[in-house]
């Protein structure tokens, strides 16, 4: 257990009682006659509880003097512009598909990708995403009859 | 007898149409890709997949999907041969000694082992399966929404308890995914459960996109981190056909695998894996050279890698047989079936027969493709293992999204996908293990059904539950393995203090 555990399990608590005190608004019901708020409490109040034995050990190893955290996670520091960049082009996916359309947004976002990870050349990233973007229409849009968005330049 | 040859037959007539054969191909064909392929396993593969079977029939589904989850065991002992990375968290083990054996100049018969002792294993699996799953099937029909009840609370214990790491930490996932599958339109009274006023809400989260997030997504911004630059053996790879001592010392290691990955995979959570484990260590405990475990000794190839083919086959029995899933890829077929407007659960076997048997006898055809595209392809597997992360991860992402929004043709999916997708990331840096809160979210609706129902027909009284030697062996079982960390914990540390 690593101090992080302690701040996982007060989030575990939170949620419970956060998830238990709606169950109560939708209704528990009768034993005999379980209302739509009965399971949900039931499972927040064990993800509370839960929660609760995560943050007992993360402080019990505390007091112990805890164990030499051999935690060796990077957080995102080698590659951050990469990780960066990669939240940013799948949320700019979500936004700019309806407006642009599958073809140009489907382009741009693989584009995006090849060339941070690669900065120095043009012309894989612009063959492969090109070449995957047509693909992708011919097999999602013409094949199996997906419905994808045109956007505002109408293919 | 006249019923199971009329039944074989119709599996034969359905796994041999020409459409179910190509399936068959695109699925073990795709589950070898991702077994060699780092940074995508198969519960991505199938949830990326799932929406592309919408326009085929279900068997055809099942049958690829099947495909895609067989297949990825066989692709992933290669670069745990080859590379000393195991492609599937199934082939860990056949690192220790397949790599030995390949830096030795093995790698060949190393490769061999593992192509032929799968395909043994594998079918054998497949026929125990044929045999045992309608008669089980038959006693399942006798189940009340209790004994549901307790299978499935039984299902979710065993998958916390061989989670990888905190087991304090898989008790909370799988209750998380208990709670996310709550959110939506209560299936009894109509009403709305925590959906914030987004009507996207109303059907509550869409698996795909969740999966896609956790799995896909996650998966890739974790991966980004770490460097993927691994060093391939250079040496040419001869002879893959293993001699004659190869052949004798691995045909015990072959026979016992089987059957102990066959029974071990029917076991909820995760049987492959421990089944590849368990197999090793009865393998090294029988050997009389128990020394050169871990030096390169064949058996230990061929006994984990029969184990984890054979499991593959044996998850099947408790979604055939019960509806059930034994582990997250299961859960996503059932998923499917349910796609597909098909009940899965006792009836199954008897309402569908082509479902069943049509897909077990395409797990025959299967394990031939595997071996014909494990052996002579070995080459092209290993250039595709060369393939960089930095050219893998966009078009991994790319599906991830095409998954997510062609569901329902919206955006809102792809968002979802996104959230999770970060969340996924946050349970890998903080070892969340993810799989109990998939299994938990698909359960999730058919244990609170059980449980409500279970509670309206005892008029109140928990005792339904403890009546039945079924439900109650279930939940004693249950209990147990959720406490049992606790009292070895204690054993260990009186242990430590004696010494």
């Amino acid at each position: 257990m690593k101090s992080h555990d302690l701040v996982g399990g007060l989030v575990w608590i939170g949620l419970g009682i956060y998830l238990c005190i709606g169950s109560i608004k939708l209704g528990l019901g009768e034993l005999h006659n379980p209302g739509p708020g009965f399971v949900p409490f039931l499972s927040a109040a064990i993800l509370g509880l839960w929660g609760a034995i995560l943050m007992t050990f993360a402080i019990l190893k505390k007091l112990d003097g805890g164990e030499k955290s051999n935690d060796k996670r990077t957080w995102v520091k080698e590659n951050w512009k990469g990780f960066v960049s990669t939240l940013a082009a799948l949320f700019g996916y979500g936004i700019l598909l309806d407006r642009l359309g599958f073809l140009i947004t489907t382009f741009g976002f693989l584009f995006f990708l090849f060339k941070i990870t690669d900065p120095k050349g043009w012309k894989i990233p612009l063959m492969v995403s090109g070449l995957t973007t047509i693909l992708s229409y011919l097999l999602f849009s013409v094949w199996l009859q997906g419905a994808f968005p045109k956007g505002i330049f109408r293919f | 007898m006249t019923g199971f040859l009329e039944n074989l037959s119709l599996g034969v007539h359905v796994a041999l149409t020409a459409s179910n054969l190509l399936y068959c191909f695109v699925g073990v064909f795709l589950g070898t890709l991702i077994g060699v392929l780092p940074g995508i396993g198969p519960t991505g593969t199938i949830a990326i997949l799932l929406p592309v079977t919408y326009g085929i029939s279900p068997v055809s589904a099942i049958i690829m999907l099947a495909g895609i989850y067989y297949g990825s065991q066989y692709g992933g002992s290669t670069t745990s041969i080859l590379v000393n990375i195991p492609g599937e968290a199934a082939s860990v083990v056949t690192c220790l000694d397949g790599y030995q054996m390949a830096r030795q100049g093995r790698a060949g018969p190393a490769l061999g082992i593992a192509a032929y002792s799968s395909f043994i294993a594998g079918t054998i699996g497949v026929f125990i399966l044929m045999f045992l799953a309608k008669p089980l099937a038959e006693v399942a029909i006798k189940f009340g929404p209790a004994e549901y009840f307790s299978l499935m609370i039984l299902g979710l214990a065993v998958l916390t308890y061989l989670s990888h790491g905190s087991m304090i930490k898989a008790v909370i996932m799988a209750t998380l995914g208990v709670s996310l599958s709550q959110i939506g339109m209560d299936i009894v009274s109509g009403q709305l459960r925590f959906t914030f006023g987004m009507a996207n809400l109303e059907d509550g989260i869409g698996l795909i996109p969740l999966v896609m997030g956790i799995f896909g997504v996650g998966e890739v911004l974790a991966n980004l981190e770490e460097s993927n630059d691994f060093e391939i053996l250079k040496a040419k790879i001869k002879g893959v056909f293993p001699n004659l001592k190869d052949l004798m010392d691995s045909v015990g290691a072959i026979i016992r695998g089987t059957f102990l990955g066959f029974f071990l995979g029917i076991l909820p959570g995760g049987g492959v894996v421990i089944s590849s484990f368990v197999s090793y260590a009865v393998e090294k405990k029988v050997s009389k050279h128990p020394e050169r475990f871990g030096m390169g000794a064949i058996e230990g190839v061929a006994g984990p890698e029969s184990a984890n083919n054979a499991a593959t086959a044996g998850a099947f029995i408790p979604l055939f047989t019960l509806g059930i899933p034994s582990n997250a890829v299961m859960a996503l077929l059932l998923g499917a079936l349910m796609i597909h407007g098909l009940g899965p659960g006792p009836f199954l076997i008897s309402e569908h027969p082509e479902i069943f048997w049509g897909t077990i006898m395409s797990m025959y055809i299967g394990n031939i493709f595997l071996l014909v595209l494990n052996l002579p392809l070995i080459g092209l597997w290993v250039k595709l293992l060369k393939t960089p992360y930095r050219f893998l991860f966009p078009l991994i992402l790319f599906f991830c999204i095409i998954g997510s929004y062609s569901v329902n043709n919206n955006i809102f999916d792809v968002f979802v996908m996104f959230i999770f997708g970060i969340v996924g990331y946050l349970f890998k840096k903080f070892r969340y293990e993810p799989a109990p809160l998939i299994m938990a979210f698909i359960l999730g609706p058919m244990l609170e059904t059980a449980l409500r129902q279970s509670l309206r027909i005892s008029m109140g009284s928990f005792e339904i539950f403890f009546s039945g030697p079924i439900s109650v062996s279930c939940l004693i079982i249950a209990l147990f393995l959720l406490l049992s960390p606790i009292f070895f914990k204690k054993r260990r540390q009186m242990v430590r203090k004696m010494s």
